[in-house]
């Protein structure tokens, strides 16, 4: 098993605080790691990838502590956020030579590392020198880099900078294979929108502290003290006063407004399990039918802004 | 990781790293700037002998012309000293030494900055065959340049002789040469170990060689310093090739004016273990070093 375990793990610079009594636990498939610049996401990175010790508790990856393991290292693919070239390699070079690293043979680590710049569409340009690439291209060389000897745990800070539509496409669709395949992904991305097409499992760090981890659904549901809005549009508009009426004398929704101009009412609950549970049986009696029930709320955005922004401290 | 298995590996990983940080070094504007500072005495030594070469006497013997000072004595008997006193500036001296310095910088320090040594942190590769690989590319490409440096200098200098000078006095060359290697062996490795420990490398090697190389050195427990072995074998060789040197003109007296001087193979020994060692120790700090 490719698991990864922090128990309560602090890293000080210094005077500084990298992260703070962070325990996590992290299993295979893919796991979001979100926070603002400066929240400890890197740190957290370094501290798994054996780049910096804990300055107290302990990291275990697949049981050992990853600080000075070469064997541990065969396992983890990692694709960091800066450039980190040989720039007068070309990306065939580059990628063969970490490839032989991994103690491949020349031949196939040549093979092998032409084979995973075409597959990530450099094949014109994988004989050029590094030093004459775009950032795009410089990305997937980065990520034929950590992925070319199949490792079991990948640990990607912002892969998908600089990546054009096709690229970005392309790398979600390999990251959802890799994870059905078993593998431990840890990403980390501005982009809050990928994160949330490639999984559900997030980490939610900010000052170094994890303010939330686990599956977003079920952080969203632990936050009862936020009301969800809901919005919830009937076919027929003539329905939006009569619904929002009803919806009214429920004890589980906290306000509601009427949007005449989208012809879409909201609804605040702080209730969510009630709130859809109830809502089917209430519009089946009411027979009113709807076109869009939508909660803003339950998005990974609305969660790491209400999280990391403190609104739920407010 | 065994031994036998890191040599194995050095046939594939260690080409690679040689051609990336031979270009490197090459091209480097600080190392072009030391070429020019080195070339200095080699126009100097041309413009002495273009402007002094038709007032030189000579004897023809077996149709080879023999060249004589003023005194009468043989000329490159004068000019080889010229050669060794400005190669202990140049070649072997305090430039060369800078080079030294700028290569090992080049060689680790720039891998820091340019966070290529957090992926081979990442990467299943011993420290030693980190540094190992770097430091052996300083080594061979410091060894070429200040080699081929001393070469085209030995015959600017020695051309004034004639080719008989010149090939009269290889003895001298080879000498030049053997403690260019020895030194960059023995100060290459101490270098890059330093620039793996300290964030402003420059500084603390300057700082080594000036206090560490040229205090110590003169002093009772000169032994410490890898200056005494190079000068050790440098005045073993010249008493053997017949020059008329003293201990003392190399420093390799005590304050009661014993000589000091270690035997050559000893000191060519320990400058390989010194060499050895600063691997190792290098190695230790990039295991232990945090990003």
């Amino acid at each position: 098993m490719n698991t990864i375990l922090f128990e309560q793990v602090t890293k000080n610079y210094g005077k500084v605080q990298g992260i703070s009594n962070v325990t996590l636990s992290i299993e295979p498939g893919v796991t979001g790691i979100l926070g603002p610049n400066g929240a400890g996401k890197s740190t957290t990175m370094k501290v798994l990838l054996g780049l910096t010790r804990p300055s107290i508790g302990a990291v275990a990856v697949n049981g050992v502590d990853p600080f000075d393991n070469l064997e541990l290292r065969k396992k983890i693919g990692f694709v960091p956020e800066y450039d980190c070239f040989y720039e007068h390699m070309s990306a065939v070079e580059y990628v063969s030579y970490f490839l032989m690293i991994h103690d491949f043979d020349s031949n196939d680590a040549i093979e092998i590392a032409q084979g995973t710049l075409t597959e990530l569409g450099l094949h014109d340009a994988m004989h050029r020198k590094i030093r004459t690439y775009s950032r795009g291209m410089r990305q997937k060389t980065k990520i034929a880099r950590a992925t070319a000897f199949n490792p079991q745990i990948l640990i990607l800070d912002e892969p998908f900078q600089g990546a054009d539509p096709t690229t970005r496409h392309l790398l979600m669709e390999k990251i959802k294979s890799w994870s059905n395949e078993g593998k431990t992904i840890l990403i980390s991305s501005h982009i809050l929108h990928d994160v949330e097409y490639l999984t559900d499992n997030i980490i939610l760090i900010n000052n170094g502290s994890v303010l939330a981890s686990g599956n977003r659904h079920e952080i969203r549901k632990l936050m009862s003290n936020i009301p969800i809005k809901v919005k919830i549009s009937p076919i027929d508009k003539k329905k939006l006063r009569p619904l929002i009426k009803r919806m009214l004398d429920e004890k589980w929704i906290t306000a509601g407004r009427i949007l005449e101009e989208d012809g879409e009412i909201i609804l605040e609950t702080n209730k969510s399990e009630e709130f859809y549970t109830f809502l089917p049986q209430i519009l089946k009696k009411e027979k009113i039918v709807v076109e869009k029930i939508m909660s803003e709320d339950d998005s990974l955005d609305s969660l790491y802004s209400k999280l990391v922004e403190g609104k739920q401290w407010k | 990781m065994e031994i036998n298995k890191m040599i194995n590996r050095a046939k594939v990983l260690f080409p690679p790293i040689f051609k990336d940080c031979f270009y490197r070094l090459i091209t480097n504007i600080l190392t072009w700037i030391i070429i020019v500072i080195l070339m200095l005495p080699c126009a100097f030594g041309l413009l002495i002998y273009y402007e002094f070469s038709d007032d030189r006497l000579y004897e023809e013997v077996d149709g080879e012309k023999i060249y004589y000072t003023d005194d009468g004595e043989l000329l490159h008997e004068d000019l080889r000293e010229a050669y060794l006193d400005l190669s202990q500036i140049f070649g072997i001296g305090f430039i060369a030494l800078l080079l030294g310095i700028m290569f090992s910088s080049e060689l680790i320090n720039e891998e820091y900055n340019t966070k290529t040594m957090q992926i081979l942190r990442t990467s299943p590769i011993h420290p030693i065959e980190i540094f190992t690989y770097r430091y052996l590319s300083g080594v061979i490409t410091g060894v070429a340049i200040i080699g081929l440096y001393s070469t085209i200098f030995y015959i600017i200098v020695m051309m004034g002789a004639g080719i008989h000078g010149i090939l009269e006095e290889l003895e001298v060359l080879a000498l030049v040469i053997k403690i260019i290697i020895l030194t960059w062996i023995g100060f290459l490795s101490i270098f890059c170990a330093i620039n793996v420990y300290f964030e402003r490398p420059y500084l603390i090697c300057f700082i080594y060689w000036l206090f560490w190389e040229q205090i110590i050195s003169g002093l009772n427990y000169q032994q410490l310093s890898l200056t005494h072995y190079i000068n050790s074998i440098i005045y073993d060789s010249l008493s053997e090739m017949g020059w008329n040197v003293t201990a003392s003109d190399y420093g390799l007296v005590n304050s009661n004016n014993d000589i000091i001087a270690t035997d050559p193979f000893i000191s060519t020994l320990i400058v390989f273990i010194v060499g050895i060692s600063f691997i190792f120790i290098g190695a230790r700090g990039i295991a232990s070093k945090e990003f």
